[in-house]
């Protein structure tokens, strides 16, 4: 085969590959937008689920709530664990071994199945220390999924930040946690808020994790951190998996896909105004 | 006074850091003290290498050779599917866009990662299960070929951004040369970054298998979930599907309990394993 046809195939290849996925994002947004849109009205976002079976009519505001305040608890959780175990290997950790231990636990970590963080989470919170199904278990299993994912962000951000600022603050004799709130985090806040951001979105959609530690079929909206919560994710596969109704399903995914994508727009948003500040 | 602001910071860096670390040890020792009491019962040979997965019979028959075969049948087709679309994008990605574009274009493939796993379950019930049965007139489109074509879609953002990562940097260091020379961008993608970027590569096949050994949800929807040895249009059942559907029944502490945890352990080793490959093969790259 002649170069020229070679070159000619590679370049198709290349290029049917990049239209295939940009189809594919189109598609998948697209079938559910179409589709939500017609079953979807106020009613549905501000109303309690209704009917029998419990979903067939109503709304989802309890599921709305729900997943709003357990994305918080978990992004709350996991970037606290995450900033800290950043700072300290960018700043603090001396030997390179530590470093590189810390970076295995951390692959691991965000190799563990979000089903077995499931498990985990349901022996450790509800069968051994007795918190029940609630929003709390199912926040902190949650947190635990993301924080590999806030951690890798947030420390590739602190290596980028310029190093010669945190010189100076240090030749200057200004102390250790002054430097970092003050300086560090001012520096790398896009996009420290920007992974929390995106790690939330993954938060949201998540059901494997809270089938086993909170999610339930139906619960109002939660008064406490101890009691069960409704969510989104966990919504739909009921709505799907008992066959209950494909009207509701829609809106259902189309109000989760919405929540997620202005999550990764605002993310996007702040990654361009860091970029635009340079 | 600054001194004592400073200790204080320090520790509690340390200590949060230390903690986030344990959280490891604490999901290992948890999951594997649950699934001690199951192989006291049943020899760890016999649950990986029997077929039956018969929990409501008694005695119950638990061994998941199937349900390890289905688990890694679905993922190699998913990985089949979508490499060559994955490797593909990353080279266009690496070698045609810049700048604002390539800001853009990562951004959509963020949006395609974050699209919920029930989501792609329910589309895929759908549209793909739907299709099977209504264009071959099979039985049922529940099969492993449905859940691996969903699966392809679902691991094709983590395959992108993975080679293009290494594509990225093969370009950039090879630019200045390559302009030098006059050659053509294509010309420069097919005989520079494609073939040096073969490590990147790896790389993205192993974490995306890690991440469909892992998928949940959408699997779980789609792929029928009978405990049956694996064939590509049959349906077949994969360790985290096979947690989630039984979990929600069992007592606690019982045999059947104990077992779930036990193919939850399997599963978290094979995964492991996986991710320490990953770990080192990457580090090559960057070093």
């Amino acid at each position: 085969m002649s170069e020229n046809i070679k070159e000619l195939l590679f370049k198709i290849w290349i290029i049917l590959s990049g239209a295939t996925v940009l189809f594919l994002t189109l598609f998948i947004f697209g079938y559910i937008i179409k589709h939500g849109f017609q079953s979807i009205n106020t009613e549905f976002i501000f109303g309690n689920p209704k009917g029998i079976p419990l979903g067939a009519e109503g709304g989802v505001l309890p599921a709305i709530m729900g997943s709003l305040f357990l994305t918080v608890i978990a992004c709350a959780f996991a970037s606290l664990l995450a900033i800290s175990t950043s700072i300290y290997v960018v700043y603090y950790c001396m030997s390179k071994k530590i470093e590189n231990i810390i970076h295995i636990i951390i692959q691991c970590m965000a190799g563990i199945p979000s089903i077995v963080l499931g498990l985990f989470g349901y022996t450790l919170l509800i069968v051994n220390l007795r918190l029940e199904r609630s929003l709390l278990s199912a926040g902190i299993t949650l947190g635990i999924m993301i924080f590999p994912f806030i951690q890798v962000r947030v420390e590739k951000a602190f290596r980028e930040a310029s190093s010669t600022i945190i010189e100076s603050s240090y030749a200057l004799g200004v102390s250790n946690s002054y430097t970092f709130l003050r300086l560090i985090l001012h520096m790398c806040k896009f996009e420290i808020v920007s992974a929390i951001t995106l790690a939330g979105g993954f938060a949201m959609g998540a059901a494997a994790p809270i089938i086993l530690t909170g999610a339930v079929i139906f619960a109002p909206v939660p008064k406490s951190l101890l009691s069960p919560v409704m969510a989104l994710p966990f919504h739909l596969y009921i709505l799907i998996g008992e066959g209950i109704s494909l009207e509701k399903a829609y809106a259902t995914a189309l109000v989760l896909i919405s929540l997620l994508l202005v999550i990764n727009i605002v993310s996007m948003i702040l990654i361009f105004r860091k970029k635009g500040a340079n | 006074m600054y001194k004592l602001i400073d200790k204080i910071f320090d520790t509690v860096i340390k200590l949060l850091t230390l903690f986030s670390l344990l959280i490891l040890v604490f999901i290992i020792i948890f999951i594997l003290k649950e699934s001690t009491v199951f192989f006291k019962e049943v020899s760890i040979l016999k649950f990986i290498t029997g077929r039956k997965w018969n929990p409501l019979k008694s005695p119950t028959d638990l061994s998941i050779l199937n349900i390890i075969l289905g688990t890694l049948y679905v993922s190699f087709i998913a990985i089949i599917i979508a490499l060559p679309i994955g490797v593909g994008t990353g080279l266009l990605l690496s070698v045609y866009t810049n700048g604002r574009w390539k800001t853009v274009a990562r951004g959509i493939i963020d949006i395609l990662a974050g699209v919920p796993s029930v989501v792609y379950g329910f589309m895929g019930l759908l549209i793909i299960v739907k299709f099977f049965e209504t264009a071959f007139d099979f039985p049922t489109g529940e099969s492993i070929l449905a859940g691996g074509v969903l699966l392809s879609v679902m691991i094709l953002p983590y395959i992108i951004s993975t080679c293009s990562e290494t594509m990225d940097n093969i370009y950039k260091e090879n630019l200045f040369s390559s302009e030098a020379l006059g050659t053509s961008k294509i010309y420069m993608a097919r005989k520079i970054v494609f073939p040096e970027s073969k490590k990147g590569i790896i790389a993205a096949v192993i974490l995306a298998l890690g991440r469909a050994m892992g998928e949940t949800m959408a699997v779980m929807m789609v792929i029928g979930n009978a405990p049956i040895p694996p064939k590509l249009f049959g349906r077949a059942q994969t360790i985290p599907s096979l947690i989630a559907l039984e979990m929600g029944m069992v007592e606690v502490g019982s045999l059947h309990y104990h077992a779930l945890f036990a193919s939850g352990l399997v599963l978290m080793i094979m995964l492991l394993i996986i991710n320490i490959i990953f770990y080192y093969i990457r580090r090559g790259i960057h070093a």
